[in-house]
């Protein structure tokens, strides 16, 4: 990036910080500040162990060094100024879960455009927030767009606030569906062999939450797909699993014919091709239920996070904080360009053009000298396509 | 009174007994043989049995035995002895609020000297976040992981269970389990202590007694030794990527630097090894291991098994050692301990790095 680039973005930066009110997160003086201010070269070095005390007022702070990326952490400390981590003496953290288009294992890099990215990103986010709302029952919860590739929620309730990296990485592996052990889902019970001598057991795979409730969805979804089929169908569709031949497949539509109250209750005893299905459906489950989350982030206790409010240094577009209810609306192509960078256009030069989709406009950027509208210019700059000109 | 203070000393009214007695240790562990006598037993029988040995019948003797069982504990001074100790505390205890609960079933009306399920859910706070259901009950998941981090077997794991609605249904076995976890906490909490001189000059014999048992079970071996070609071979992998100076992902760089801290790397030599033949920013790698490693991070902090490399895609080479363990850890223990210790040579030496991270 040209020194002339870099001043126009600190400038534009500024303007932008004075003309926005930002919302502190809560208790903001007892964590861990650090932002990375506009240097040259991509290597840069993160300025941290800051408290807000040493910034002083945040707003001020930010139309002052008008930094490239801003940051503050999950934990909360007694002394967050402190240069180790030991001398901040860690309190509680925030849950943080992080959802980067890098990570997730249905986007391709280099073929997926931008966009098509963060849609991906945003179906991953809403099956967090269902096991975050259902299955965990948090209620503090702020969802927000980070800016560049992705999403990230802080979980702050008091209740889970205290726990550790290692306990943390068990909530990590629950939403990703990581060590899922089919067996551990299914409850067994000894009952007395209904006009057999000896008792027998009775499995039933636990239905009323977790990863069993999830299969047990899937699997029923499947059941009443086969009902709705003529018999050949019926047989033909159990075939396609590995392992299902002709004897299994008439046995569990059987099953599904004559006892589909006993697989509503979770009964996979029924036959065995059942449990062996009901596995298959667990699979699945986690195939297409899991939310890919960037571990790391969720289990370290100090991680600082950007701050929602802020501008990305890396796409000149704002981190915002989403209710609930606007996610499904939420374009953030569209509502996270920010309004300072709108309204007019600037010059720039393109060095690496393309296909770029923004302000819910889609621009087919040539290379070389040309106008174009600030927040597209702004964009290209900030990722390093495009350098100022002279106006 | 005493006596269910005797039968549990860790509860909090038994560490008010103690205080009110008016009695100082220094005094007990000078003149009370008998006390210093159970004390001993406490301690060497949890390391060789897991048990705590049978309960002197004099209840003051009991009770006061436990106190000066944690200072030898902390005489001694070594994490295994503190791991093991507080296990075998914790089943004793198991064993007996079990019973207890059992006899509180059967003999209702008798208000007996036992301890109830209710007694021991106020002692740890969790009478709010455990509530009774039909057939078993629920627990909060904020509760639930600290309980069941201890506890190895699958069926614990948060994955496995029937979470919804922030609860976590278990069975009552399930409930005696994470008391008992509730327990192992409380009585590895503060230890090891510094204990006074006075204290600890009464109590120099029996120490070493310990120190002799412990030697003897050859547990103590603590890793910190850094010999790359003794890796597991996924971590071998890793380590090439880095200082080849590809990019890895976080998990990746996370699970090769967990490693590393874990077999008593500091963040100063992290970053030197990473370096080896390559150009990688040194700021970036000192930054992101600080982060990683958490620096000095409130918890200690372990690499992830080898299920979850695993599932990450990180477990690559695998050999015939990688079938019989379930840790890259335990793949590096073994490694060294079929090694000679002659043959060893730690990376650090070699390098002229200074062995300590200082």
């Amino acid at each position: 990036m040209e020194e002339r680039t870099r001043a126009y973005l600190r400038g534009r930066f500024r303007d932008h910080y004075r003309r926005t009110e930002l919302t502190l997160p809560p208790a903001a003086n007892e964590r861990e500040w650090g932002y990375i201010p506009w240097t040259e070269g991509p290597d840069t070095t993160m300025v941290r162990h800051r408290s807000l005390l040493e910034l002083g007022d945040l707003e001020e702070f930010l139309v002052r060094k008008r930094p490239r990326h801003v940051y503050f952490s999950a934990g909360r400390f007694r002394d967050p100024g402190a240069g180790s981590m030991h001398e901040k003496d860690w309190q509680s953290a925030d849950l943080v879960f992080d959802l980067d288009a890098d990570h997730l294992p249905n986007v391709t890099l280099g073929e997926d455009s931008y966009a098509e990215m963060l849609a991906t990103c945003k179906d991953a986010l809403l099956r967090l927030l269902d096991f975050l709302e259902d299955d965990f029952a948090f209620e503090d919860l702020e969802i927000v767009f980070s800016g560049g590739r992705g999403y990230h929620v802080h979980v702050r309730d008091e209740s889970i606030r205290h726990l550790d990296r290692e306990h943390r990485r068990e909530v990590v592996d629950y939403v990703r569906g990581i060590g899922l052990e089919f067996e551990e889902l299914i409850e067994t019970e000894t009952v007395a062999g209904l006009g057999r001598k000896t008792p027998t057991e009775r499995r039933t795979l636990r239905t009323e939450g977790g990863w069993g409730a999830r299969t047990h969805d899937r699997f029923m979804a499947f059941v009443d797909e086969l009902l709705a089929l003529e018999e050949e169908a019926a047989l033909e569709r159990l075939r396609e699993f590995d392992g299902i031949g002709e004897g299994k497949a008439t046995a569990t539509l059987n099953a599904a014919r004559n006892n589909r109250e006993g697989l509503e209750a979770g009964n996979v005893t029924v036959h065995t091709a059942v449990a062996q299905l009901a596995e298959r459906f667990a699979e699945r489950a986690v195939e297409a239920d899991n939310a890919p989350i960037d571990e790391p982030v969720t289990t370290d206790t100090n991680r600082l996070i950007r701050l929602p409010g802020s501008l990305h240094g890396g796409s000149g577009l704002e981190t915002v904080r989403l209710e609930r209810d606007e996610i499904d609306a939420f374009d953030p192509l569209v509502d996270a360009v920010p309004e300072t960078f709108t309204g007019h256009e600037i010059r720039v030069d393109v060095a690496d053009g393309g296909e770029v989709e923004l302000g819910g406009d889609s621009f087919t950027v040539p290379e070389g000298d040309q106008s174009l509208p600030e927040y597209v210019a702004v964009f290209l700059m900030a990722r390093g396509r495009a350098e100022k000109e002279k106006e | 009174m005493e006596r269910l203070h005797a039968r549990y000393p860790f509860l909090e009214a038994a560490r008010e007994a103690v205080a009110t007695e008016a009695v100082d240790l220094a005094t007990i562990v000078e003149q009370d043989g008998a006390v210093v006598e159970r004390a001993t037993q406490r301690v060497v029988t949890a390391l060789e049995d897991g048990e705590i040995g049978d309960a002197r019948r004099d209840p003051r003797t009991e009770l006061l035995s436990y106190p000066v069982a944690r200072v030898l504990v902390s005489l001694v001074d070594e994490g295994i002895l503190v791991r093991k100790y507080a296990r075998a505390e914790a089943e004793a205890a198991y064993e007996r609020f079990t019973a207890d609960f059992e006899d509180t079933v059967e003999l209702k009306s008798v208000s007996s000297s036992g301890l109830e399920l209710e007694d021991l859910l106020r002692e740890f706070d969790l009478e709010d976040d455990v509530r009774s259901t039909d057939g078993g009950y629920r627990i909060g998941v904020g509760r639930y992981l600290p309980l069941a981090a201890g506890l190895r077997d699958d069926r614990w794991r948060l994955v496995n269970r029937a979470l919804s609605g922030g609860e976590v249904p278990i069975e009552d076995d399930e409930l005696h389990a994470l008391l008992r976890e509730a327990i192992r906490g409380r009585i590895e909490e503060g230890l090891p202590f510094a204990v006074p001189d006075a204290i600890a000059t009464s109590l120099e014999d029996e120490a070493a007694e310990i120190r002799e048992v412990l030697a003897d079970l050859e547990l103590t071996r603590e890793i910190d030794t850094v010999v790359p070609d003794l890796f597991p071979p996924c971590m071998k992998a890793l380590l090439d990527d880095i200082q080849k100076g590809e990019h890895l992902p976080h998990h990746s760089r996370f699970a090769i630097t967990a490693f590393l801290t874990s077999i008593g790397m500091s963040t100063d030599e992290i970053v030197e090894l990473y370096r080896v033949n390559s150009s990688f920013g040194e700021e970036m790698t000192r930054y992101q291991t600080d982060h990683i490693g958490g620096e000095t991070s409130p918890t200690e902090y372990s690499p992830p098994s080898c299920a979850t490399m695993q599932s990450y895609g990180d477990c690559v080479n695998k050999d015939d050692l990688c079938e019989r363990i379930p840790h890259p850890m335990a793949y590096y223990e073994k490694r060294i301990e079929q090694t000679d210790e002659d043959d060893l040579e730690d990376w650090r030496e070699e390098s002229g790095e200074p062995a300590a991270g200082d």
